[in-house]
């Protein structure tokens, strides 16, 4: 216990230089099954808890069947229907008996299964978990009931002008890649779900594989127990993943634009999202152009100061660069006050583009984005769950743990000239679509 | 790293008490091995210290300090000087309560404090803030509360309603014709009469520094002595006689539908733990354990999920558990049936009452309740997962006056019910006759007159159901329902909190 936390203090006193000699401050312990199955287990010094996270590289990117997107989310609810040996209400039981913290949660590249619960109960987790990621048995009814579940989800997402929006945004921006549709899928697809029960059990055959999963479990836990029981419980757990179809994004030619209307009286919500790249942790030019959501659309950017606080045209201004498997849109994102003004916010966007093309930045502010970054991080791993969760995203692109290191090094070494290039080769018009939502 | 666990607590020192010649009221939780301190200053003063016609005056006043400049920086500067620490601080605007949240790595401490400090004892009061954070919550009413967010939406109303004619009534971000007429005058005044040394709680958590609980004494010191808004009278709910409907009349696809109505049983008391057994196995909040989500949406896939509580559980959208320093007094009892299909909205209604009813005719049963109790007694350990969590809880202790630790005591409680006791509790606090209901929906005329003439409300589903499914739901399709004319009240959707 002593040891990580000395880690921890000296990574803090000495800075960003020591980002190289490991970026996560604690120690992760690996290891890959023959079948493919890997786990991460990482101690933590928090007595007593556990968190268990099986990380399914698989989400709606992964849905390239016409007429079946939706399913990746689907699954996050269909996981909790039982199986032979231990029946849906015998699982909640079980869990109820253990007072475990269990969700899940799905994106575009994974789905992610995670429990927190007592350490004695560790075993009995890894039988139950084990059990219905290789047994999964749900009948055609029990199906189609849980299809009017996620349709209601459906429904109350639709009541979000965001949702909207994003919806909206990668239709528009994506024609190929699976990409075009968001997480729970395109409506239809989502209502037709009932009469698909047949396409569910293939979906589970091909990514539900030990190939295609990683386990995380951080906590108070011995790594060598942890392996033990795993190759006891997941040992068995047969090949078989097929990977998904996906077709690759042709090149965009030209700007796209779209305007919705809303119905309902709400302040317009402008999206202007350029395609990005593919994840590439050890590309200066990639992290670069991650940076540059926070560093000209944040809220020490220049154009933030203007449009919400002095000029107040703007109420929410952001930027949401994430990080994705495949190349994704970068969006810039405004609530603008009045509809006359939406003109004026796309130039003074453009014009902010336009400026970190021709300009270096101020290098102290690239240097303060450095350091926000890390503690960010830092700051986050503020529970055994939290420490836990800071990594799904991360282990579904790129299958391990590694890739943070790597990323965070990379980050260190970007320079005002990297971010200027960034900006140049990717904030084109070619990469360009904006999408307005209007309210009535 | 944080110890997640609320029972191991050794080695942590623990202290409600007053400091200095300033008498500062702090609650502190020293934890040797915690790289983050996080700070909460807890003011008495809400929007039940709104004045008349001025509802949203404590909530701009809390915007104000939290998001705008100080004598010191103009809030540009502030945002750039803490981006570099990652660290920031929020508010929490609740009822009675005004909680300023902060955390910090120690390594940026000083210049972090420095700022939260500022934020709180020397704020600019500039026009341009007071335009920008007073716009702000204008349209977060207009737009995105009422157009953007139904379940939101839908628990606004229905608070409002369940302490309707008490300050609890007041909507917490205000209403829309108040807060046009708030000048920086206003906020002044309140912050000069509201943010005083008496009202002040300070917490602090995590390896900070000794010198750090007198500095802040120190510097809060500098606050008005005075006064308290410590209660003279209890807030009182009229007595609710029979069910009493609103009915926020929206263009929408679902049909949100709180339920409740006012308990005034406090953590202090000695029925409290059976309270939360028995509503634990009713409505577990997001957990599928929830005997309410296995009625509605496990057997009937109607909608996302159905939960209830004991304790007012604001932004529940978003979070797994229960929050900190929302401390109300009377508390209320709810229950949150998420979006059904509005075709099923009166369904989705009376199989929740039908269900609150028999909870209340036949009690759990010995299965049910030893299960509840087991689950409970480790379930708890995740109410409060991080230091700055184990912190509101610390400083709700102080809140509730209690003489026992909450967290600390909740196992020992739990494991010392009886199902006698819990059975008694139950008929003691719940029923199902006297209550009040809001349903965010379309088409509310006809809702009101089903809801009036006690109209039959089948249920269609688009998959097959099992015999048994379909045997219940005759029962409760035709489950009573009697509920006056005078006791509906429609309220169009550019009417809430106008």
């Amino acid at each position: 216990m002593k040891r990580v936390i000395m880690l921890l203090a000296l990574f803090f006193v000495a800075g960003a230089l020591t980002l190289s000699a490991g970026f996560f401050p604690f120690k992760a312990h690996e290891k890959i099954m023959e079948n493919g199955f890997k786990i991460i287990a990482v101690p933590l010094p928090n007595p007593g808890i556990v968190a268990y996270y099986s990380v399914v590289r698989t989400g709606s990117r992964d849905e390239f069947e016409t007429g079946h997107t939706g399913f990746a989310h689907f699954f996050e609810h269909m996981m909790f229907k039982g199986t032979k040996n231990f029946p849906s209400d015998v699982y909640d039981g079980m869990m109820t008996l253990m007072g475990a913290d269990t969700n899940a949660f799905t994106g575009d590249d994974l789905t992610t299964y995670h429990l927190t619960f007592a350490k004695d109960d560790l075993e009995k987790v890894m039988e139950l978990e084990s059990d219905r990621f290789q047994n999964l048995d749900y009948d055609e009814e029990v199906f189609k009931t849980e299809s009017g579940a996620v349709y209601g989800e459906y429904l109350k997402s639709k009541a979000n002008p965001f949702f909207i929006l994003f919806e909206n945004m990668y239709d528009t921006a994506f024609d190929k890649h699976t990409y075009k549709h968001t997480t729970i899928g395109f409506e239809a697809d989502v209502k037709a779900m009932p009469t698909m029960y047949e396409f569910s059990k293939s979906f589970f055959n091909r990514y539900y594989r030990p190939e295609n999963v990683v386990l995380l479990i951080c906590g108070d836990i011995d790594p060598e127990n942890v392996f033990k029981l795993a190759e006891k419980y997941y040992g068995k757990w047969q090949k078989g993943y097929v990977p998904p179809a996906i077709s690759e994004e042709p090149g965009q030619t030209a700007p796209r634009a779209k305007i919705i209307q809303y119905p309902g009286k709400i302040l317009p919500l402008l999206a202007v999202a350029y395609k990005g790249l593919q994840f590439d942790p050890q590309s200066k030019e990639y992290v670069a152009s991650v940076m540059l959501g926070d560093i000209m659309f944040g809220d020490t950017s220049e154009i933030y100061a203007k449009l919400v606080l002095n000029e107040q045209k703007v109420q929410m201004l952001g930027a949401n660069f994430g990080l994705n498997r495949d190349p994704n849109l970068n969006a810039i994102m405004a609530m603008v006050k009045k509809i006359e003004d939406v003109e004026y916010i796309k130039a003074e966007i453009d014009r902010t583009l336009k400026k970190y093309q021709a300009e270096l930045m101020d290098a102290k502010r690239l240097e303060d984005l450095k350091s926000n970054l890390k503690y960010s991080f830092l700051m986050r791993l503020s529970s055994t769950a939290d420490v836990a969760g800071s990594l799904p995203e991360i282990i579904a692109i790129s299958g391990g743990i590694d890739a943070l290191d790597r990323y965070y090094t990379t980050l260190q070494t970007i320079t005002p000239e990297d971010i200027r290039q960034a900006a140049i080769k990717y904030f084109t018009d070619h990469r360009k679509t904006e999408i307005l939502v209007r309210g009535e | 790293m944080k110890k997640a666990i609320i029972f191991l607590i050794a080695g942590t020192l623990l202290g409600v008490s007053a400091f200095g010649a300033a008498k500062i009221k702090h609650v502190s939780l020293k934890i040797e091995n915690e790289p983050i301190v996080s700070f909460r200053f807890v003011f008495h003063a809400g929007p039940m210290n709104d004045p008349d016609g001025k509802n949203g005056l404590a909530h701009l006043t809390a915007q104000i300090l939290a998001n705008a400049s100080t004598k010191q920086n103009k809030y540009e500067d502030i945002l750039k000087k803490l981006f570099p620490l990652a660290s920031g601080y929020f508010v929490q605007v609740d009822r009675e309560y005004i909680t300023f949240i902060g955390e910090s790595h120690k390594d940026n401490l000083d210049s972090f404090y420095s700022l939260f400090r500022d934020a709180l004892l020397n704020p600019a009061f500039l026009e341009e803030d007071f335009n920008r954070l007073k716009t702000a919550t204008i349209n977060g009413i207009k737009t995105n509360l009422r157009y953007s967010n139904d379940e939101e939406l839908g628990k606004a109303v229905f608070k409002a309603f369940v302490y309707r004619g008490t300050p609890y009534e007041k909507n917490i971000a205000g209403r829309v014709g108040d807060l046009e007429k708030i000048t920086l005058d206003d906020v002044k005044k309140f912050y000069q009469k509201n943010f005083t040394q008496a009202n002040l709680i300070a917490g602090l958590s995590g390896n900070f520094p000794d010198a750090l609980i007198s500095r802040i004494a120190d510097d809060f010191a500098k606050l008005p002595q005075g006064p308290c808004n410590c209660r003279q009278e209890a807030v009182k709910p009229a007595k609710i006689e029979g069910i009493q409907v609103t009915i926020v009349e929206k263009a929408t696809e679902s049909t949100g539908i709180h339920i409740g109505f006012p308990i005034d049983l406090m953590r202090d008391h000695e029925d409290f733990h059976a309270l939360f057994l028995a509503n634990s196995w009713l409505g577990e909040h997001r957990n599928s354990s929830s005997h309410l989500y296995q009625v509605i949406r496990e057997d009937r896939g109607m909608n996302y999920g159905d939960y209830s509580y004991i304790e007012d559980f604001p932004r529940g959208g978003g979070a797994q558990f229960p929050p900190t320093n929302v401390y109300k007094k009377p508390q209320l009892f709810e229950i949150w049936i998420r979006p059904v299909e509005n075709n099923n909205r009166l369904f989705a209604l009376r199989a929740a009452l039908r269900e609150v009813k028999a909870l209340v005719e036949k009690g759990m049963t010995k299965k049910d309740f030893e299960l509840t109790q087991k689950f409970l007694s480790k379930y708890y350990l995740h109410f409060a997962a991080t230091a700055s969590e184990r912190l509101g809880y610390k400083i709700d202790d102080t809140l509730y006056g209690l003489k026992e630790p909450y967290l600390e005591n909740f196992k020992e409680k739990i494991a010392a019910l009886t199902l006698d006791k819990v059975n008694q509790v139950i008929k003691k606090y719940l029923q199902a006759d006297n209550l009040k209901i809001v349903f965010v929906t379309n088409e509310a005329d006809k809702l009101k007159n089903e809801l009036i003439n006690n109209t039959p409300s089948p249920i269609t589903y688009r998959t097959p159901k099992p015999a048994e499914v379909l045997e219940e739901d005759k029962i409760i399709q035709v489950f009573p329902l009697a509920v006056k004319p005078g006791n509906i009240a429609i309220l169009p959707l550019d009417e809430v909190f106008k």
